[in-house]
């Protein structure tokens, strides 16, 4: 790797270059992304916004290794993943990225601790025990670690994927709409817990967001339409991605 | 709605398969059993009514218990032409017959005999009491002629007017055949042919001349009870005056009730089996509806109302459980062709042989299709209650919550179980304490299940998070674990139960057999003699150690019928099982006797006189020196006495009898070196003396083998239910499968998670239905100990019992190769997506 890029990479936790995934075929095709070229930075926390349909989810899923391009690269650090055979992404996945979906985040016959030690107990490792109770004690879960997903409110199952995406301590994080099935104020909780992982610990996220609160505890916003970036924010405020989305709609 | 039915039968045929090959294998195993045990009783029994239809009064000899103790038939006594004239012309006696009968044979022009098993049989004139009928020619009337039953002729292709040589007791005679004869609707009235004769021909050469008859029937033209009155004075002691419905009777008791037994207990696995088969059925019908949810949610949201869904379900178990009977029917007729086939390669037969009636054909169809559709019920009931809502659920979850009805109706079928095996006082009793103990166990199998499957945490967390997950799964719904483990645990229960019960009720019946019998052949001459020459010849064949040959009377002791013998008595001790209950052997002399105890009390004491009278009415008073215990081999002799004594009272006679021994382990040629010298006389027959012994072990042993085949099958069944199972399974947890994909878990671990659990499912059900055979199988075991005094000593197999285990685990693997690549042949992405 002696190319030019390769000093750009060094700074970016993961990038798309030239991504395109299109759906179906001739007539039919749908071009979920239509050539997007993106960094996202380490220590960094991206939002990325869009109308409905405009391929937020693809291009995090593309980047996150848990679908492929049609065309164009992604990378995580400096790893190729269009290179990596099903297993290797598996074992990527487990030891260099962390997910946090909207739902269904959790295995509903483990406990709330082992859920969060669930990607090391599937690597073989050990938690940082400090590490592990600092994070616990941040999300506020001391008290229900032994409690089954079915036992906690969805808040509470929430921060357990918080929890669990944090622990490994990730080069990535993913997050797709991950306030999306929670109250406003549930949520506000859940997005300092991540603002404070990247503030204090230098990790980094990518959250695919409708909201533009959400969106406001990132410090750069990303905005898809139709398959493409159209336009980026830095230090977003909510007001501001607010205006940003009617001029859109207009 | 017939139409919906039938293409949701063609659209999941697949699914239906399990169900299919549960029906069939029940059926075709009931509708074996009916045809087999239905050849067995007709043979066993003969057909009493055709034969002794018109009887209203038999005069025949007074049954000795040695018959019923050993098994053997001594020489009986026969009823003399003086008699016989007297009972024929009592008042109100409108007709009578004779009966006599002697083994005879075909001497074919090369030289060989042939139809060598055949009967010869005095023909009878009255038409009413003949129970054979002329089909073809005319009856045997004159010196020189004889009658063949259809069989024999369409076998040794005989034609009316043919000549042949006869070999009698009284040596080869030439015959003119004149007529073909038929028993009822059947060919033959004896197993091995019929060869009827003029009366004249019948005494000279069944009966060595002598005019007498084993026993004499009579047709009354008014009241039988006058006759049976009259009849009493004019007979023979030794013989008993039975009215015609007695007679016929004890004829069927006499034949059939061995065969009753078998049939109850061929019955009782034939249920069995479809019973298994109900299960599987109702297991397969459970998934399907699991797994068609959506589908009649969708039905539901229609307006498809409960009772129509209800009537689908239902209705695709009757299309499924009339095809599957069908199969099964064709399946079990090929079945007893096989079974047929197989004995005949080792030289046996199917006793009766197979009879198509449409009684078996309609009850394997009826009742395999009605335990198909009662099966249906449950689920049908479940598909009833399927509300719209549930198209929109992601998965129907059960609840893991097992409710307190379950456990206490669990423990108290158990607990009731084991008081009717422990504390049965008949067999229903224990039947129904062994059937409410399964019943307990499937009833409690959901708790089973989850301690079972608990228990096994720490050794399958050894395989990482994937075991650890694998028991959660099962234990999360223990109901549909413990559902998918019962399937394999009904199969394997009755595997444990066959294989550990029958092994011990065999060992105990050879054991039993082989107590009362001990020389390695006895050669028996019935009409003719075993002459010095025969023995020489016998003692000739390679491998021969000794012949003993005993001289035989038929006699009366005291008045009732028997049979006295004279021989080498301390070389006869040697090789056969000669075993005294008192006195002494040695003291046997001029004048004494010992007398064979008939097992009826009645049995004299040593020291003591009886009087033995023969057929001429020649009596002797005989002091008793020692009681000989009934064995086999006594049987055959009945009372012995010192060759001197036998001689003054019955005169010097040929032997008829005699008990050979051969050197251990030299079977093969000898057998049939004996077996070919015995062919050639007709009167001779071989037996071996073990014979019994080993028959028992061959039909224990293939009813053991065909009835584990079998419940093999309904294993195999099981091992579709568990892949059944597991795949709805997976659908369930196809985000949670995803979800695991996502955070690491490579698809080596994904699927040997569903391995394990599948694993698992498959050891509770091994397990589960091995300890359950166990315990059941000894308890039976026990039980019948106490109540009949027999000591059957268990005989655990535990090689078998490890082969088992050792398959369930296998079966578990298998069952999972499939879901398992299932499980990750889906998208990571179905984990997050909205659907
Ligand atoms: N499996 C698929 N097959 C066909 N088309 C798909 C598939 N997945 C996504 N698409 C299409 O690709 C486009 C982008 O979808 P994507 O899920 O990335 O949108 P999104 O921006 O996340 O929308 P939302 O905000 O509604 O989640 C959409 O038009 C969608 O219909
Ligand atoms: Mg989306």
């Amino acid at each position: 790797m002696t190319s030019p890029t390769e000093v750009r990479t060094r700074s970016a936790a993961a990038r798309a270059i030239e991504a395109r995934k299109t759906y179906g075929e001739g007539e039919a095709a749908v071009h979920a992304l239509a050539g997007v070229t993106v960094d996202f930075p380490e220590h960094e926390f991206t939002a990325i916004m869009g109308p409905s349909g405009s391929g937020k989810s693809t291009l995090m899923q593309c980047v996150a290794g848990l679908d492929r391009l049609t065309s164009g690269a992604a990378f995580i650090g400096d790893t190729d993943i269009s290179k990596l055979n099903k297993t290797e992404l598996t074992l990527l996945r487990r030891d260099r990225l962390g997910f946090i979906f909207q739902q269904y985040n959790l295995i509903p016959s483990l406990t709330a601790r082992e859920n969060i030690l669930l990607p090391l107990t599937l690597a073989g490792t050990k938690a940082d025990q400090a590490w592990f109770d600092e994070i616990v004690r941040t999300v506020g879960l001391q008290e229900r670690l032994g409690n089954l997903p079915s036992q906690l409110s969805g808040g509470q199952q929430q921060r357990v994927a918080v929890a669990r995406a944090l622990v490994p301590k990730p080069d990535i994080i993913f997050a797709d709409e991950p306030t999306g099935a929670l109250d406003s104020r549930t949520g506000t909780e859940i997005l300092s817990f991540m603002r404070r992982a990247v503030d204090d610990t230098g990790q980094t996220i990518v959250m695919v967001t409708h909201d533009p609160h959400a969106a406001s505890y990132a410090n750069r916003v990303l905005f898809l339409a139709d398959g493409q970036i159209v336009d980026e924010m830095d230090n977003p405020t909510s007001d501001r991605v607010l205006d940003r989305m009617k001029r859109f709609e207009g | 709605m017939i139409k919906l039915v039938l293409s949701s039968v063609r659209h999941n045929l697949g699914r239906y398969l399990a169900t299919l090959v549960a029906i069939v294998a029940g059926v075709g195993f009931y509708t074996a059993v009916s045809v087999i045990s239905d050849g067995v009783i007709d043979s066993l029994e003969g057909n009493i009514d055709d034969q002794y239809g018109n009887v209203d009064v038999a005069v025949v000899p007074d049954e000795a218990d040695v018959v019923e103790q050993t098994g053997a038939q001594p020489e009986p006594l026969k009823v003399p032409q003086a008699a016989a004239d007297q009972l024929a012309a009592l008042p109100g006696v409108d007709g009578s017959a004779g009966i006599l009968t002697a083994p005879v044979a075909f001497e074919g022009s090369d030289g060989k005999p042939f139809a060598t098993s055949a009967t010869g049989r005095l023909w009878i004139t009255d038409a009413d009491l003949n129970p054979l009928s002329v089909v073809t020619g005319d009856a045997p009337d004159a010196a020189g002629e004889v009658a063949v039953d259809q069989g024999l002729a369409d076998d040794e292709k005989l034609k009316v007017g043919a000549e042949l040589t006869l070999l009698t007791l009284a040596g080869p005679q030439q015959v003119e055949l004149v007529g073909i004869t038929e028993f009822g609707d059947s060919d033959a009235l004896d197993t091995g042919g019929t060869v009827s004769l003029s009366e004249q021909d019948a005494f000279n050469w069944l009966n060595s001349g002598k005019q007498e008859y084993e026993s004499f029937y009579l047709r009354a033209s008014g009241s039988a009870d006058d006759v049976v009155a009259a009849a009493g004075k004019a007979t023979p002691d030794g013989f008993a005056v039975e009215s015609g419905d007695e007679f016929r009777d004890d004829q069927r008791e006499a034949n059939g009730s061995f065969a009753q037994t078998l049939k109850t207990a061929l019955q009782a696995f034939a249920v069995l089996a479809l019973l298994v088969g109900g299960f599987v059925i109702f297991n397969t019908f459970s998934v399907i509806v699991a797994q068609r949810l959506r589908e009649l949610a969708v039905l539901a949201a229609i307006g498809a109302t409960p009772r129509q869904l209800k009537r689908s379900l239902r209705l695709e178990g009757l299309v499924l459980g009339l095809l599957g009977s069908v199969l099964g029917v064709v399946a079990g007729y090929l079945l007893t062709l096989a079974l047929q086939g197989i004995l005949a390669l080792t030289g046996n037969e199917l006793p009766g042989g197979i009879s198509f009636r449409s009684a078996n054909l309609v009850s394997g169809l009826f009742l395999g299709t009605v335990i198909t559709v009662l099966s249906v019920m449950i689920p049908a009931r479940r598909a009833g209650r399927t509300e719209p809502i549930e198209a929109m659920r992601a998965a129907a979850t059960e609840s893991a919550d097992l409710g307190r009805a379950r456990a206490v109706t669990a423990l108290v079928l158990a607990a009731l179980g084991l008081l009717g095996m422990l504390a049965g006082s008949g067999l229903a009793t224990i039947g129904a304490g062994a059937v409410a103990f399964v019943a307990s166990v499937f009833v409690g199998a959901p708790y089973l299940a989850r301690v079972g499957a608990r228990a096994a945490r720490p050794l399958l967390e050894r395989f990482g998070i994937e075991g650890r997950l694998a028991v959660d799964n099962s234990v999360r719904s223990p109901k549909r674990t413990a559902t998918t483990a019962n399937a394999l645990l009904i199969g394997v229960f009755l595997v444990t139960l066959v294989a550990v019960a029958g092994a011990s009720i065999r060992d105990f019946a050879i054991q039993q057999v082989n107590d009362v019998q001990s020389a390695d052949y006895v050669v028996v001459s019935q009409g003719g003699t075993i002459d010095p020459d025969f023995v020489s010849q016998l003692k000739d064949v390679k491998d021969v150690n000794d012949v003993v040959a005993f001289e035989r009377a038929p006699v009366t002791i005291d008045g009732a019928a028997a049979t006295v013998s004279a021989g080498d008595v301390a070389e006869m001790a040697k090789i056969a099982n000669l075993e005294v209950d008192k006195g002494d052997l040695a003291d046997l002399a001029d004048g004494t006797i010992a007398v064979l105890d008939t097992g009826d009390g009645k049995a004299p004491n040593v020291g003591g006189t009886v009087t033995v009278t023969d057929s001429r009415g020649k009596d002797a008073e005989l002091k008793v020196v020692a009681v000989l215990a009934p064995t086999q081999d006594t049987g055959q002799t009945g009372s012995i006495l010192d060759q001197a004594s036998f001689d003054s009272l019955v005169g010097d006679v040929a032997p008829t009898i005699a008990f050979v021994d051969v050197a251990s382990g030299a079977q093969g040629e000898t057998k049939d070196a004996i077996e070919d010298l015995a062919d050639q006389r007709p009167d001779i027959t071989a037996q071996e003396g073990n014979a019994l012994g080993q028959l028992i072990r061959t039909v224990f042993d293939f009813l053991i083998k065909a009835v584990t085949g079998l419940l093999l099958m309904s294993v195999l069944i099981a091992l579709i239910g568990i892949v059944n199972t597991m795949s709805l399974s997976i659908l369930e947890r196809r985000r949670e499968l995803g979800l695991l994909r996502i955070i690491g878990m490579t698809d080596k671990r994904v699927r040997r998670m569903v391995t394990l659990e599948s694993v698992l499912i498959a050891l509770l059900g091994t397990l589960g239905g091995m300890v359950t055979g166990l315990v059941v199988s000894l308890l039976l075991v026990l039980s019948f100990n106490r109540l009949s005094d027999a000591t059957i000593t268990p005989s655990i197999p535990w090689v078998e019992l490890v082969a088992i285990m050792v398959l369930g685990v296998l079966l578990g693997v298998l069952a999972a190769l499939l879901p398992a690549r299932r499980s990750t042949r889906m998208e990571v992405l179905d984990a997050i997506s909205a659907g």
